[in-house]
């Protein structure tokens, strides 16, 4: 230290203060390029099963967004613990191929270790598209769900790419995301059709990669929006047309998602109202074009508890409902493979209605219904008493 | 000596500049300060001549569409700040997923839709001050000697099972407070054991509490709040004029006690 003042001393004093800058803009340097003491170096740790008495329970979980490496790996412990095999997990194709051809599979790669490191196989849905692959935004200006048929085929090549890499973690891939609603189809009048196209195209691609994976079509929103709606077509008719268009022979198994909203999980299907067993309808479109073979997966539904909205039913309900929507498809839908509720956790809270479909708050606080929908998943007696009778005077 | 000169030229020069730097900086940050303290002109704040309030109604008693109209106690909020501000007000019903959107693209002017204050979205929007606090309450009989968390050791307390109230009991429980849990199905059987005498105490939401006191027609128990959970009404961080404005038409309504009868009259 003293040779180095002695070294500054002796220098001019416009040369001391380019020394000494220089030597901080070293520093910095070295700083910058050094290994940072990064998420990444959160342990795998060892190899774990999932131990659970109902293979068919799924969660659809939300890590694509997730910071921290260690976050990622506490959902999936308690995915783990909670009893569920499966996952449904997005994985945004604009966040792993930010240019053409050039992969970055770094946010994905750390899901998929941890996932396989606790033992749970994934459901992938694959979407978002890549601003490369959308009309240059000063020609139209377009949302990250639009995707032009020209960009078809780019597309493709991502899920492929990705079905290949992962071929030992995923079990399934989901070729978009509710197509039948506008605002998932880059707000543009929703096209079965086209959609169909998109599959044709796909299909061939993902199964050259990876053989074993299932492709899943459909993923398609309950809503009763009639031909001619803006807002988007209800899923009977987008199923019906998706068939017409020649779909059939580009998907392994149907994603259908089925919400309760305010119905319990026996209440019947009429495709005027929003339900748990509205499935059942998309089942029976399956079967009219000879799909009786394939299965189905519920990849989302599940039902809401916030005290105002809407669209809510009392967290007691949203509990109850939530283990008999289970139960019922155990006893009666033998087609469906996997049933995957809405959601696990969110990143961040909302705070509004949406933070009441998840099992854990963000701050990884369990909440009663991961204990109740945990009893069914491990086959355990409940543990504790569930509520007591309406309280009466005397 | 010609070298030593230039250099002390220089040297005044540098020294000059730097005081007009500095009294630029200075008389840039005072404008700063009188703009701000003047009063926002409500023409440039809302420049369409109107106030568009962006709502989700989708959440009585805050906010509902009865099927012509929204209603609610966020309506009426709204409608009071207008008319404190002497401007008309609109509303455009939007999903909640969109709420914020429509804020950030300039679709609305506000939302005014039980907003609790997101720390998370502060790099775009700008919040009011609180005129609602959802938070937890512990209630409690109103003969109860102690009114506060701490004579609680031991005591029976209800809650609606699975709810926001269950996961702080058991939150209370795991932190070693010995505690008799009692749930029930809805809220309102947890305030009925209260009335009955079958509960030491009873946590629901302030809402609930209100609704409940509302429609038994006893407001005979104690409560405190045990979590906030503070309602706010959101401007785009850019429009610092509107945010003033509402702001302080706010505070006006409550120094007047007029928020305090909206929320009387809701619930």
């Amino acid at each position: 230290m003293k040779l180095k003042r002695k070294l500054l001393a002796d220098l001019p004093r416009s040369r001391r203060v380019f020394a000494v800058a220089m030597f901080a803009l070293a520093a910095l340097g070295i700083a910058l390029i050094s290994p940072r003491p990064a998420d990444d170096q959160v342990p795998l740790g060892e190899q774990q099963v999932v131990e659970t008495a109902k293979p068919r329970v799924c969660v659809h979980t939300l890590l694509e967004n997730e910071v921290r490496e260690a976050k990622i790996k506490r959902s999936l412990e308690l995915t783990r613990e909670l009893g569920a095999a499966t996952i449904v997990q997005f994985f945004p194709w604009a966040y792993y191929e930010p240019q053409p051809g050039r992969f970055s599979w770094d946010g994905a790669d750390r899901i998929v270790r941890h996932a396989q490191r606790q033992g749970i196989r994934i459901i992938a849905r694959l979407g978002l598209v890549p601003g490369w692959a959308r009309p240059s935004s000063e020609a139209k200006p377009t949302t990250l769900n639009y995707l032009p048929p020209d960009s078809y085929e780019k597309f493709a090549h991502f899920a492929a790419a990705f079905a290949e890499r992962y071929a030992e973690a995923i079990y399934a891939v989901i070729i978009w995301n509710e197509p039948n609603l506008s605002f998932e189809w880059g707000f543009r009048p929703v096209d079965p059709s086209a959609y169909t196209r998109l599959l044709r195209i796909s299909y061939p691609r993902i199964k050259a990669a990876n053989p074993t994976v299932k492709v899943l079509a459909g993923a398609l929103a309950p809503t009763r929006e009639k031909a001619g709606s803006g807002a988007g077509l209800n899923e009977f008719d987008y199923l019906s047309a998706m068939y017409q268009a020649g779909a059939r022979e580009f998907f392994d198994a149907l994603a259908m998602h089925t919400y309760g909203y305010h119905d319990a999980p026996s209440a019947e299907p009429d495709p005027e109202r929003l339900n748990f067993r509205r499935a059942e309808l998309l089942r029976e479109i399956m079967l009219h074009h000879g799909d009786e073979h394939k299965p189905a997966t519920i990849t989302e539904f599940g039902w809401n508890d916030h005290p105002r909205w809407t669209g809510a039913v009392r967290p007691s309900q949203r509990s109850a409902y939530t283990v008999q929507a289970f139960e019922y498809a155990e006893k009666n839908w033998d087609w469906v493979d996997n049933l995957c509720l809405w959601a696990l956790r969110y990143p961040a809270d909302t705070l509004s209605y949406p933070d009441n479909f998840t099992l854990i708050s963000a701050d990884f606080t369990l909440k009663p219904i991961y204990f109740a929908l945990q009893d069914y998943a491990r086959g355990w007696a409940r543990s504790e008493e569930t509520w007591l009778p309406p309280p009466r005077a005397g | 000596m010609a070298a030593t000169a230039t250099r002390r030229l220089t040297r005044r020069k540098r020294t000059i500049l730097a005081l007009l730097t500095a009294a630029l900086s200075a008389t840039l940050f005072a404008i700063m300060l009188i703009r701000q303290a003047s009063a926002p002109d409500i023409n440039e704040a809302f420049p369409a001549g109107e106030i568009v309030v962006g709502v989700d109604a989708s959440f009585p008693p805050f906010a509902f569409d009865d099927g012509r109209t929204a209603r609610g106690l966020d309506i009426e909020l709204a409608s009071a700040i207008a008319a404190e501000l002497g401007i008309p007000v609109r509303f455009e019903n939007i999903g909640f997923y969109a709420l914020y959107d429509a804020l950030i693209s300039g679709r609305v002017d506000l939302l005014i839709s039980a907003l609790r204050i997101d720390r998370a979205r502060m790099d775009d929007v700008r919040y009011t001050q609180s005129y609602y606090d959802n938070g937890l309450v512990i209630v409690m009989p109103a003969d109860a000697p102690e009114t506060n968390i701490e004579s609680l050791a031991e005591a029976r307390i209800a809650f609606e099972y699975a709810s926001s109230a269950d996961t702080q009991v058991r939150a209370w429980g795991e932190a070693g407070r010995a505690i008799q849990r009692l749930p029930y199905e809805l809220p309102k059987y947890a305030l009925d054991a209260l009335q009955l005498g079958l509960a030491d105490a009873a946590i629901v939401d302030a809402t609930t509490l209100r609704l409940y006191q509302r429609e038994t027609m006893n407001s005979t128990s104690h409560f405190e709040y045990i979590t906030s959970d503070p309602y706010a009404i959101a401007a785009r961080i850019d429009r610092v004029d509107a945010w003033k404005l509402v702001d302080g038409a706010l505070a006006a309504l409550k120094e007047r006690g007029e928020i305090a009868r909206i929320i009387d009259d809701w619930l």
